[in-house]
């Protein structure tokens, strides 16, 4: 048994190891995938005695990109999978950036595989890159599960189409959505090619197995947390909304009422992917962070009217039952490595940071909230703000535009004026995105390590 | 939150990527394993396995069968029944089935069974719409005569491998020569000095090779046979399997000279 010593060394200590950095798991697990790449390669490697002339470095080259497509195919899935490990560890954010952005160059991986093996074989028989069309044909009509493969092609070809930046935001976002899923459906259809055509996994055994294990994993994983994960979630804890209140105008909060809502799981920082059993948002699910530490009973979310979905949230009448899944993101307490602390919240960016704001363990004076927004109205949850910063002995400072619509100074030498220890901070941060890069700039130059900003961007 | 560059980092990852497959490429042997020492660098030796008894060695009488074959619509097993050194009868104790394999299976397997027994070995012509069961089926066939061959060999109890007889028949069988798609091997029997069947027992698979292989190799073995040498011509469309056949009979050639 160990006495309690008050102040000196050892109680800062204990301090210190409460407050310890959970590492995030994505240095190791961008190697984990990098070494599965090399075993990719490895295989094409053996298989490969010789070469012998420009067609056959034409198909080899087709191997290739087809073998690291198919790898790459299955990882683009695994991101999307919701495994707690990504989007609690590595956070949601990221691992969606990760996401769009493997998904891209797999595309273009399978664009390059089909181009090559299609003008390998056209040369094959003799023929010339003119006739690539008719030799990818001929090799759908004749070559076994190719007429499945094409059609999975051409399906993550719209997909891909409909992805790309400019064309995404012109389309409604369930729509987009509901297209997206049809991907699971491109790599059913495009796996089997791979198994009865692939050269590498007819004469390997063991590689076909390793293939088969590849995608049976990320299958059980996507069943398991996407499907099962939430259907137990919702099963237990039974959702609905309590009230809902206008906190400023164009800003709502939900109080969603349930059973055990602590037992969840959920941080302050985090979010819900939340999906309301009203007219017209059956069908969509939108993530929003608790803008409060959950209670046994009770969670909130606060939200900004900006679309469609947004807007409708403030019709929701109490009993509207209410489907979750979640909880993800890593912008919790666990990234915090110092005992000092500023949250910068921009305009409705203020929900994770209010739970934050509210539960980061911290001594008088170690929590400072900067609350951004256009003007004091615009001060979202202001008067619980003001009540946790007067019980915890937590600063709490704004920035609003002046009368005349001038933007607050927001800066290196201000935040060092303000903050003059502000290079000791661990800085918590969410918020529009040219808010969030101009704040990341200003705490560079103010002195505040890359490592010790933390911030969550659903920014592609 | 570092600043994103996207056409950076395109530029970057086309970059890295067609300079790893340009430099993977390179890095392979411009071809033809063409000496000795390249082929043995890579292929099993083959020499152990090369007696394995001829066409003139009479296979026992009964009913053996083969190992069977896997194909990617299912396995292929023969059955044969032996009578006086003959094949009698064939008939497949496994074959495809389910959906369109059904009836590939019905009209495919009563003319392998009857190729079986009209060729008197594996060296059978593949049933056009009919590849991978035929492949099979002469796989597993050829496993079915080779176990006779056994049965019988032990019996009489003779290594027939006993080199410069050339009165009397023999088969030999080739190293393995590596192609691009695959390993090709070749078998011949020579009697008299001639050669009297030239058959693959090894060859690329998968994909376009199955197509290619069912095509070029029943041509590379009458060529083998006419030519009586490793003097052939390659079968257009079919390059990396000749010059693999070729190679692959020419160590048999090799062997069986000496």
């Amino acid at each position: 048994m160990t006495t309690t010593l008050a102040g000196g060394r050892a109680a800062r200590r204990q301090t210190m190891r409460r407050i310890r950095p959970r590492r995030s798991p994505a240095v190791p697990l961008l190697l984990a995938v990098a070494a599965g790449a090399v075993a990719v390669l490895w295989l094409w490697w053996t298989n490969t005695p010789s070469i012998a002339d420009t067609t056959g470095k034409i198909i080899a080259a087709g191997r290739i990109t087809g073998l690291l497509a198919g790898y790459l195919m299955a990882l683009v899935v695994l991101q999307m999978a919701r495994v707690p490990a990504l989007e609690r560890r590595v956070g949601s954010d990221r691992v969606a950036r990760w996401h769009a952005m493997s998904g891209r160059y797999t595309v273009s991986l399978v664009i390059a595989h089909v181009f090559l093996i299609m003008w390998g074989y056209a040369r094959q028989a003799g023929k010339s890159l003119g006739d690539i069309v008719q030799q990818t044909i001929t090799s759908i009509n004749t070559l076994p599960d190719m007429g499945k493969a094409a059609i999975g092609t051409g399906l993550l070809f719209v997909i891909a189409f409909i992805s790309i930046g400019p064309i995404r935001r012109r389309l409604p976002y369930d729509g987009w959505y509901h297209v997206h899923l049809l991907t699971y459906a491109a790599v059913f259809l495009t796996f089997w090619h791979q198994i009865t055509t692939g050269n590498e996994f007819a004469v390997q055994p063991a590689a076909k197995t390793f293939w088969y294990g590849l995608y049976g994993v990320v299958t059980a994983l996507v069943l398991w947390y996407r499907i099962i994960t939430p259907v137990r979630l919702n099963m237990r804890h039974r959702m609905r909304v309590e009230a809902v209140i206008e906190e400023t105008p164009g800003i709502v909060s939900v109080l969603i009422g349930g059973r055990k809502l602590h037992r969840m799981g959920a941080e302050a920082g985090q979010f819900f992917r939340w999906r309301f059993k009203a007219p017209g948002m059956r069908f969509s699910s939108h993530p929003y962070s608790l803008s409060a530490a959950p209670r046994p009973d009770m969670l909130r979310i606060t939200v900004k009217a900006i679309g469609d979905h947004t807007s409708r949230l403030r019709e929701l009448t109490p009993g509207t039952k209410v489907w979750a899944e979640g909880p993800y993101g890593a912008l919790t307490a666990q990234r915090r490595s110092r005992g000092k602390v500023l949250l910068v919240a921009g305009g409705v960016g203020i929900t994770p940071m209010r739970a934050l704001f509210e539960t980061l363990p911290g001594a008088s004076g170690d929590i400072t909230l900067l609350y951004r927004a256009n003007s004091t109205q615009d001060l979202a949850l202001w008067g619980e703000l003001a009540k946790i910063a007067d019980e915890r002995g937590a600063r709490l400072m704004y920035a609003v535009n002046s009368p005349d619509g001038e933007r607050p100074d927001i800066s290196a030498e201000s935040l060092q004026r303000k903050i003059p220890d502000v290079d000791r901070h661990d800085v918590f941060m969410c918020g529009p995105p040219g808010f969030a890069q101009s704040v990341y700039e200003a705490l560079r130059g103010a002195g505040v390590p890359a490592r010790r900003i933390h911030h969550e961007s659903f920014e592609m | 939150m570092r600043k994103s560059h996207p056409v950076r980092r395109a530029v970057l990852a086309t970059a890295a990527t067609v300079s790893g497959i340009v430099l993977l490429l390179s890095l392979k042997p411009a071809s033809d394993p063409g000496s000795a020492a390249a082929a043995g660098g890579a292929a099993p030796p083959v020499a152990a396995q090369s007696p394995q008894g001829g066409a003139a060695q009479p296979i026992g009488n009964g009913t053996v069968t083969g190992d069977a074959a896997q194909t990617q619509y299912g396995a292929v097993q023969v059955r044969l029944t032996v009578s006086g050194g003959k094949i009698t009868r064939a008939e497949a104790v496994q074959a495809p089935k389910g959906g369109q394999s059904d009836q590939v299976t019905s009209s495919s397997v009563p003319r392998l069974n009857q190729a079986a027994v009209a060729a008197q070995s594996a060296d059978i012509d593949v049933v056009s719409g009919a590849t991978y069961t035929s492949g099979g089926y002469k796989k597993s066939l050829q496993s079915a005569l080779d176990k006779a061959r056994a049965a019988a060999g032990s019996g009489q109890g003779s290594g027939e491998d006993a080199g410069g007889g050339s009165a009397q028949a023999r088969t030999v069988t080739g190293d393995v020569a590596q192609t691009q798609y695959g390993p090709v091997q070749v078998r011949v029997t020579v009697s008299g000095g001639k050669i009297t069947k030239a058959e693959a027992v090894q060859t690329p698979k998968g994909g376009q090779s199955d197509q290619v292989t069912a095509n070029a190799v029943p041509k590379l073995n009458q060529a083998a046979v006419a030519a009586g040498d490793a003097e052939i011509d390659a079968v257009s469309g079919a390059t990396y399997t000749s010059a693999g056949y070729r190679q692959s009979l020419q160590s048999a050639l090799d062997k069986a000279g000496g």
